[in-house]
């Protein structure tokens, strides 16, 4: 079947175990303010542009006869600098779990595997499923979500990985849907089918200042996971970077604060990511 | 480590005060005189050494600094232009890039060695031996009784303990210096020391702590004169040392002296020695983490050297065992052998995308098929190589009297040619199969125009051919196939080949600083590359292609058969320093060197940078006096290169997470 993917990198040290190959899918129910891969949100190819370097020549904007830059308006295939590109590419599973196989020896060599993140992965949950699928028992698989999924698609995909690492953002129902655009009903309940899963797991806080990195809210959901492993992400502060790319705006700035380990008290069992 | 002797050689460069440049005019002396070479290179470095004034830091162990900052040539220029009129010469003519047998002599003394000396050689004992007897005068006047004693036993009998051999090495160096022989190389450290430095610690003169502040003593002597070395630019200096490495029965030989050089040079941050780290399928994993601890710090140590790979490729060459599994590099990765080694590794460099472009315009107007094309090149590259090889006939190379000393035998005559430009050669067929052949989109004619025209009316060709074309470096056997033939093809013309010497010729995967210089040679490249723009450093992809990340770097660059091509250059990897940050982190590219190892690389540059750094280092030169960046096969301080090289190091490929 077919998918949209975003990127495909390699050498990711920080989705994981070992070093990892990460897929990154495209389309992502939630809308968090300080998401910093905004080319992830629409599951549809996008234009992305980039105007770091670019020479102001016009060439991308003059008409041209290559069928695939029809939609978007522009040439994609003259720029000079190589700023023009599309955001998505189409995949069959098959192919991309292909792909995937062919490093077999290499993840293993290197005790890594392959990182299934977005975007939201559960977004195309059918298309991520038999990626892993066809993975199962040849590569190690772990997978990113937000949690924001239907029970079904949830536990289809988390049973198929050998990890998984899921967002918790804000225990606030209030909160939650404020800065990410959604309630967090469907994420709590997903979170507790995975602490009963049996399947290995780590909760994730993004920590950003003001918003997520309140003692109210980590401390609500400390108690809410409890001995649970957590890790708390630092926040981004290049997270705008790539909004104007896709012609969308970055609105609130956060200040970067610097992180210490104070924020560790609030857990039985959390690490912060350095 | 001693501050206050980093701060005095490194930061204020207080010891600059005491030189003064040589005055006398020693070329129209001799030439006025008709003095033999031998006769004035040997008459140069008594007349030299006993000009030196003693000078000793309070705080150093190892003594001996330059204070005649220049060395004046023994020849005339006149002189130089009738020499060259009969012969090749070798960069300035001098000896370099080699490696002395600093062991032997260490162990010896010199007056064991007078015997087996000529009288030349015997003149310039006497004068380095006199310069030791005016350090130690000095020594005794200062109330400096420990290096008194020191230069009491050495240089004139072996050492008996570390710091003597220390002090016996940095004589022996800095004299090869002041005879006008350039790119000495250090050679196996860890291992010629180790005897020296177990029979401290064990005897309780030395503990790790103390013998490690001895290294550091040791190593800033590497910088104490090194700006009066020559080189291409400051810091191509060429004062390499090996660390580990398997011996005769495949053992892996990193010791605990390997780990306090190690730890010498992260504390340092110094550009001099540079380290070299021999590894193989035999190295454990705690090795490259403690080795990767050091790439963290970003002067780009370690370079890796792979046992597997090299040692049967130079036995393969001819080398004897026992000498291929004592390799070590020369100025930057050159593979050489030490005390018996005559080699002129770097005697010339093949221009690989020149040879395609040659190819290319011969053939592509009536050639039907790219098979065709493929032994256009095959014999272009003969052909380019044939001229290369008959350059370097009549060679004449200055005497070198201290040196022979030092090498018993000159047992190796091979030379080396670098093959530059790997990438954009590969990469040009690559495109040229997939437009001009397979899709058949592109017509020759359209190629050479947009080729002669630098592709100034044909943008879109120049970004098919520049970003959607097959890449080396991304994993693509559309491309990797064509740099294995490519390789081999270069391979095949020099092998066989003899020089005058009865010396094999090497073929290599380094570029030295022709990624620059051959730029400006070659026009416009079938990769899309416009005319002037750089080639990759050595072993490396384009500066352009859009790569994955540095696992298909590796399986790209492991694919051509390097045991073929083993005169040296690393492929080179940039990581952003960032990803350094954690211990956990530094393990995993711990785990990545030594996949490359496993999968069968023979040289690995891993470098960590920072590009804001450097941005900001070329608008504040004045506030990054210490950043370090690896150029091609050695280390320097940002703000004293030139801008080209520069801007080449902030235009490479890097991998961040």
């Amino acid at each position: 079947m077919k998918g949209i993917v975003f990127d495909i990198k390699e050498f990711a040290l920080n989705d994981g175990n070992g070093i990892r190959t990460t897929i990154f899918m495209k389309g992502c129910p939630l809308r968090c303010i300080w998401c910093h891969n905004p080319e992830g949100l629409s599951p549809q190819k996008q234009l992305f542009v980039k105007k770091k370097g670019c020479l102001n020549c016009g060439l991308c904007k003059k008409p041209c006869e290559h069928e695939d830059c029809k939609a978007f308006g522009r040439c994609l295939h003259v720029c000079p600098c190589n700023l023009i590109s599309i955001a998505g590419v189409e995949w069959e599973s098959d192919a991309l779990a292909a792909k995937l196989l062919k490093q077999k020896d290499v993840f293993n060599a290197l005790n890594g595997g392959v990182t299934i993140s977005g975007g939201e992965p559960l977004m195309q949950w059918e298309f991520t499923a038999e990626i892993l699928k066809a993975l199962k028992g040849n590569i190690h698989t772990t997978i990113e979500t937000c949690g924001f999924a239907s029970t079904k698609a949830f536990e289809t995909v988390i049973n198929l990985c050998d990890f998984v690492f899921m967002d918790i953002k804000l225990f606030d129902r209030e909160l939650h849907k404020k800065y990410t655009g959604v309630e967090n009903d469907i994420i709590l309940k997903n979170a507790r089918i995975l602490m009963e899963s049996g399947i290995p797991h780590t909760f994730r806080i993004p920590l950003i200042p003001g918003i997520t990195d309140t003692a109210e809210n980590l401390g609500a959901i400390s108690e809410f996971v409890g001995e649970e492993k957590v890790e708390l992400l630092p926040y981004n502060n290049l997270a705008g970077a790539k909004y104007e790319s896709v012609g969308l705006q970055f609105t609130d700035k956060i200040e970067l604060q610097d992180k210490n380990n104070a924020v560790l008290q609030h857990f039985k069992n959390a690490t912060l990511r350095k | 480590m001693n501050s206050t002797l980093y701060n005095y050689y490194v930061i204020d460069k207080a010891h600059h005060a005491f030189r003064e440049p040589c005055k006398i005019d020693l070329s129209t002396e001799f030439s006025s005189k008709g003095l033999s070479p031998e006769e004035r290179v040997c008459q140069r470095l008594e007349r030299l050494l006993a000009l030196e004034v003693p000078h000793i830091h309070p705080d150093e162990k190892i003594v001996l600094m330059r204070t005649v900052a220049t060395i004046p040539d023994c020849f005339t220029s006149d002189e130089w232009a009738q020499i060259k009129s009969k012969h090749y010469i070798h960069e300035n003519g001098y000896v370099s890039n080699l490696c002395p047998d600093y062991e032997k002599t260490i162990k010896l003394g010199l007056l064991a060695r007078l015997d087996e000396c000529n009288d030349y050689q015997k003149r310039a004992i006497n004068a380095i031996i006199s310069l030791c007897d005016r350090y130690k005068d000095e020594a005794v006047k200062l109330g400096r009784t420990d290096v008194a004693a020191t230069l009491e036993r050495v240089p004139r009998y072996g050492a008996r303990n570390l710091v003597e051999a220390l002090q016996f090495f940095r004589i022996l160096h800095y004299t090869l210096w002041i005879e006008g022989e350039y790119h000495n190389t250090v050679g196996r450290f860890d291992q010629f020391m180790y005897p020296y430095f177990k029979q401290d610690i064990d005897n309780g003169t030395h503990t790790l702590d103390s013998a490690l502040e001895l290294i550091e003593d040791f190593f800033l002597s590497f910088n104490k004169d090194s700006d009066l070395y020559m080189g291409v630019q400051q810091g191509d200096n060429g004062q390499s040392l090996v660390l580990g490495g398997t011996d005769i029965d495949g053992n892996d030989c990193f010791n605990e002296l390997s780990d306090i050089c190690l730890t010498a040079s992260k504390n340092l941050k110094l550009i001099d020695p540079k380290i070299n780290l021999r590894v193989s399928s035999k190295t454990p994993i705690e090795i490259y983490e403690r080795a990767t601890g050091l790439t963290k710090v970003g002067l780009g140590f370690p370079q890796y050297e792979n046992d597997d790979v090299v040692i049967p490729a130079l036995e393969k060459l001819g080398y004897a065992k026992e000498d291929a599994v004592n390799y070590v590099v020369a100025a930057c990765w050159e593979f050489i052998i030490p005390g018996v080694g005559n080699d002129i590794a770097n005697i010339g460099a093949l221009n690989l995308p020149l040879s395609v472009d040659r190819a290319v315009r011969r053939y592509l107007p009536n050639g039907e098929s790219f098979d065709g094309l493929m032994n256009a090149v095959d014999d272009q590259i003969k052909r380019d190589c044939e001229k290369i090889m008959n350059e370097k006939e009549n060679i004449w190379i200055a005497p070198s009297h201290f040196m022979d000393i030092l090498r018993d035998d000159k047992k190796y005559n091979n030379y080396g040619i670098h093959g530059c430009g790997i990438a954009c050669a590969a990469d040009s067929l690559a495109a040229i199969k997939k437009y001009v052949y397979d899709e058949k989109s592109v017509s020759p004619e359209k190629l050479i125009t947009a080729l002669d025209t630098d592709f100034a009316n044909d943008p879109e060709l120049m970004h098919k051919l520049r970003f959607e074309a097959p890449k080396m470096g991304t994993n693509d056997d559309a491309a990797d196939s064509i740099a294995c033939k490519i390789m081999d093809s270069f391979a095949d013309a020099l092998e066989g080949r003899k020089n005058e010497f009865g010396g094999v010729w090497r073929a290599g995967t380094g570029t030295a600083m022709f990624y620059l210089w051959f730029a400006d040679v070659i026009g416009a490249t079938a990769d899309g590359r416009r005319k002037g723009e750089p080639l990759g450093t050595n072993y490396s992809p384009n500066l352009f292609t859009k790569i994955d990340g540095p696992i298909s770097v590796i399986q790209s660059f492991t694919k051509p058969n390097v045991s073929r091509t083993i005169n040296g250059g690393p492929l080179t990897l940039e990581f952003a320093s960032g990803i350094f940050n954690s211990d956990e982190n530094t393990k995993k590219v711990a785990s990545l060197i030594r996949f490359f190892v496993l999968n069968g690389g023979h040289q690995l540059q891993l470098n960590a940078v920072n590009l804001e750094k450097m941005k900001d280092a070329q608008l504040h030169p004045e506030l990054y006096k210490q950043l370090v960046v690896r150029i091609w096969g050695w280390s320097a301080y940002f703000v004293e290169l030139d801008k080209p090289y520069q801007d080449h190091v902030m235009a490479r490929q890097e991998y961040s997470v």
